[in-house]
Parts: C-alpha cells; structure tokens; sequence
C-alpha cells in the first residue's frame, strides 16, 4: 500500500500528473526493477553515479553492476544483496515512472528521500509492509490526529485500503481528505455501524464511476446501474464493514453491529457528526468514501 | 447421496451474494437451489423444501438470519445451517451455535469453502 500513497506524494508535489500515475500502475505489471534504482533506494549510489554507469555502459559490453563494482560505486555483495531483495510496489511504481521518462533517477533520487523523512520510514518499513508504520503513515496523511476518535478513523482507512487492494486493485491513488456535513452524489451507498459506538460508513460516486467499481468487485461488465449494480456497491461495503467489526471485537474486545445497508440514489446524506471525505482516485475515476464517528 | 441429489438453500438480502453463490452452486450440479431474500422468507422457504443444507446470512430485513435459524431447528432438529455472515465476532458466532447453526464462514466466502461444505453434506445424506 505504499506505493499508492507514494503515488499520492509525487502528485501532490507535482512530478507527476494523475495521467502518469494511472499509466504507472498499469505498466508497473511489467516492469523490472532495475539495479540503480534499487541501489538508489538502499542509498548506496547517487542519481549522478547511476546517470554516470548509464553512460558508460553506452560505450563498453559490460554489465550494469560489473561496471558500478568497477568503478568503486558497489561492492560484489551490495549487487548481490540487491538483486536478491524481492522488488517492492513502491519501487516497481518509480522504476515505471523513471522507465516512461516522466521522472529522472535524480527526481526519483530527491523524492524518495523526502518521502521517507516525511513519513520517518525506513526501507524496513517500506519493504515489510509493516501495519503499525502503515496506520502511521494513513493517521498522518488524512490529518486524524485532529478527530477525536483518531484510532477508529486510522484503523477504519487502513482496512479499507487494503480490502480496495484485495477486491477492487491497487491501481489507485488516495487523495487529500476533507470533512464534510453532508454529502450530495448520484449514487451513494450507506451503512451504519451501531453498537459501542456509532458509524456512518458511504461510497459514493457518479454513474460511470460506480458501474467500474462494481465491475471490479463483481468482475463482470454492466451496461446500467441497476439493483444488481447497487447490491454489489453494497456487499462491497458489507464486506470491508464486516471486517472491521470484527477487528474490533478480537483486538479491542468492542462489540459492533451493522445495519443493512441503504441505497441513495441522486439524494443528499445529512451526518450528525462531521464525516471525514475519503477521496480515491482510480484508473477508471473517482470514488469516493466517507466515515463519521459520533 | 451424491451432490446432484441435495437441495441447497441460499438466504441473504445481498442479491450480489445470492447470484454468485448461486453461479458457483450450479456449476456443481446439485438438484436444486432455493433462495430467499430475508428470513421471513427463509424460515417459509425451508419449510416447504426442506433443503439438506442452508446456507444463511445474519444482517436481513424482516427477520435476522439467528432468528430464522431457531425456528428453521426447532421445526426440523436435523436442519444443517451454515451461517454466512461478514460480521463475524465472537458474539456472532456464539449467537448462531446457540441458534443451532451447524458452523459459521466469514464473508467473502470462497468457492472451496463452499464445495466442501456441500461435499461433505452429500456424504451426510442417506
């Protein structure tokens, strides 16, 4: 997952264009991580000294890390070491970036270092996939330290992502959240978690948005939002919903239930409480998700 | 008896969770496969056909899937009913053993889990 949100930093500092990135995670499939962009990464090699092997590799019949051992840039083990580690998401997605020039390895080079600093991660972390810098990384990112109900809302996100990674695709990038009061779309699916305490939970989207998220998830084509289109939304959200409770109870001993959910369709939802708007930008369009806590 | 000769029921609100349990079901060949929409009809449904396994959701309208597995068993004590539910707590869980369910799969269900059910249901029938 921290490729999307690495997508998601790259757009917000505007070295890449939401264009780029759905092209990225596309190509991403196919691409193969190279040795300067992982050596890079691991900070063993500087942008200049990887342009600079880049170069002379132009000129002599030599191997891309017999040339960086030759030139004193390496070591035989830093390149054995590297071509060992299984390449991670977010790697593959700026290797894509840096493959279709719509990134430099010295773009590369400069955002992935403030990335990580901004975040305080390290390759460990980043490669591991850990939860606990993950929740981290999410709190930080949408601002929920400022909500009352930080850990909920943190929680609730991080399982979201990764059930839209499971069931719909990792070809998305998050947007920056708002809160709102209400919230006015063509389509809107919304479910309530009652219980120990209460939740508002919705997906919404316009039509074209809504039938290509259903499709995902269903994974069969629609011509029309129907009652079947609208069912599908709806278990999409069952099931993530189902998930969290369930989180809940074995690792907070809370108990919650879910009331089944309701279609609006071109209707306005009012929360009691103020909702934080999730905004996600996928391959197809937007999506977007709320959740109120109160 | 062999899996072409059990009738199988499918109760959840969830049309999406009905068609794709129902498309998985009957690439199996099992004889019939009954569905209901909430538990109301669930509990009429089941005592009509007497399916040989149910296969039951908890979040429905009318009546709760542990509603109408109590009065599924306590008109056929023998009845076979797998809750299938997303919210699977451990109150859940406790609430649908004390029903008289026979086990509970966590949504999404996969089709493996699905087939074994139903194999070893065609084992159980004479």
């Amino acid at each position: 997952m921290f490729a999307q949100f690495f997508g998601s930093f790259l757009l917000h500092k505007g070295l890449v264009t939401a264009q780029d990135l759905t092209v990225a995670f596309e190509e991403k499939k196919n691409t193969r991580m190279r040795l300067g962009v992982l050596a890079i990464n691991a900070g063993l090699m500087t942008s200049e000294q990887v342009e600079h092997v880049n170069v002379t590799q132009q000129s002599v019949d030599k191997r891309f890390g017999d040339l960086c051992v030759e030139l004193g840039y390496l070591t035989d083990n830093d390149v054995e070491r590297l071509l060992s580690e299984q390449p991670t998401d977010y790697l593959l997605l700026g290797q894509t970036l840096v493959n279709s020039g719509v990134m430099s390895n010295a773009d590369f080079e400069a955002a992935i270092k403030e990335y990580k600093e901004e975040n305080s991660l390290s390759n460990d972390d980043i490669s591991g996939n850990q939860s606990d810098k993950l929740s981290k990384l999410i709190s930080g990112f949408y601002h929920f330290d400022t909500a009352a109900n930080a850990r909920i809302y943190t929680e609730y996100t991080t399982l979201l992502f990764k059930d839209i990674i499971r069931f719909i695709g990792d070809d998305f990038t998050p947007l920056g959240s708002s809160i709102i009061h209400e919230l006015e779309a063509p389509h809107i699916v919304k479910q309530a978690i009652t219980g120990a305490y209460n939740s508002i939970t919705c997906v919404a989207a316009d039509t074209a948005e809504y039938m290509a998220f259903a499709e995902r998830f269903a994974k069969e084509e629609f011509t029309e939002v129907d009652d079947f289109v609208d069912a599908t939304v709806g278990e999409f959200m069952n099931v993530n919903n189902g998930l969290f409770t369930v989180n809940e109870s074995n690792e907070h001993g809370i108990e919650l239930q879910l009331d089944p959910q309701e279609i609006h369709n071109h209707d306005k939802i009012v929360f009691e409480n103020p909702a934080f708007l999730i905004p996600v930008s996928f391959s197809f369009g937007e999506v977007n998700f709320v959740i109120s806590n109160g | 008896m062999a899996l072409e000769n059990i009738k199988v029921m499918i109760a959840d609100d969830s049309m999406f969770a009905r068609k794709k349990l129902i498309n998985f079901i009957s690439t199996l060949g099992v004889a019939e496969v009954i569905e209901a929409a909430d538990g109301e009809e669930a509990v009429e449904k089941y005592k009509a056909s007497k399916p040989n396994v149910v296969f039951m959701d908890i979040v429905m309208p009318k009546k709760t899937g542990i509603e109408a597995v109590k009065e599924i068993v306590a008109f056929d004590p023998s009845a076979k009913v797998i809750m299938a539910s997303s919210v699977g707590t451990q109150n859940h869980l406790r609430d649908a053993i004390m029903a008289g369910a026979s086990d509970f799969i966590q949504k999404p269900i996969s089709n493996d889990q699905i087939q074994k059910i139903l194999e070893n249901t065609a084992k159980e029938v004479k």
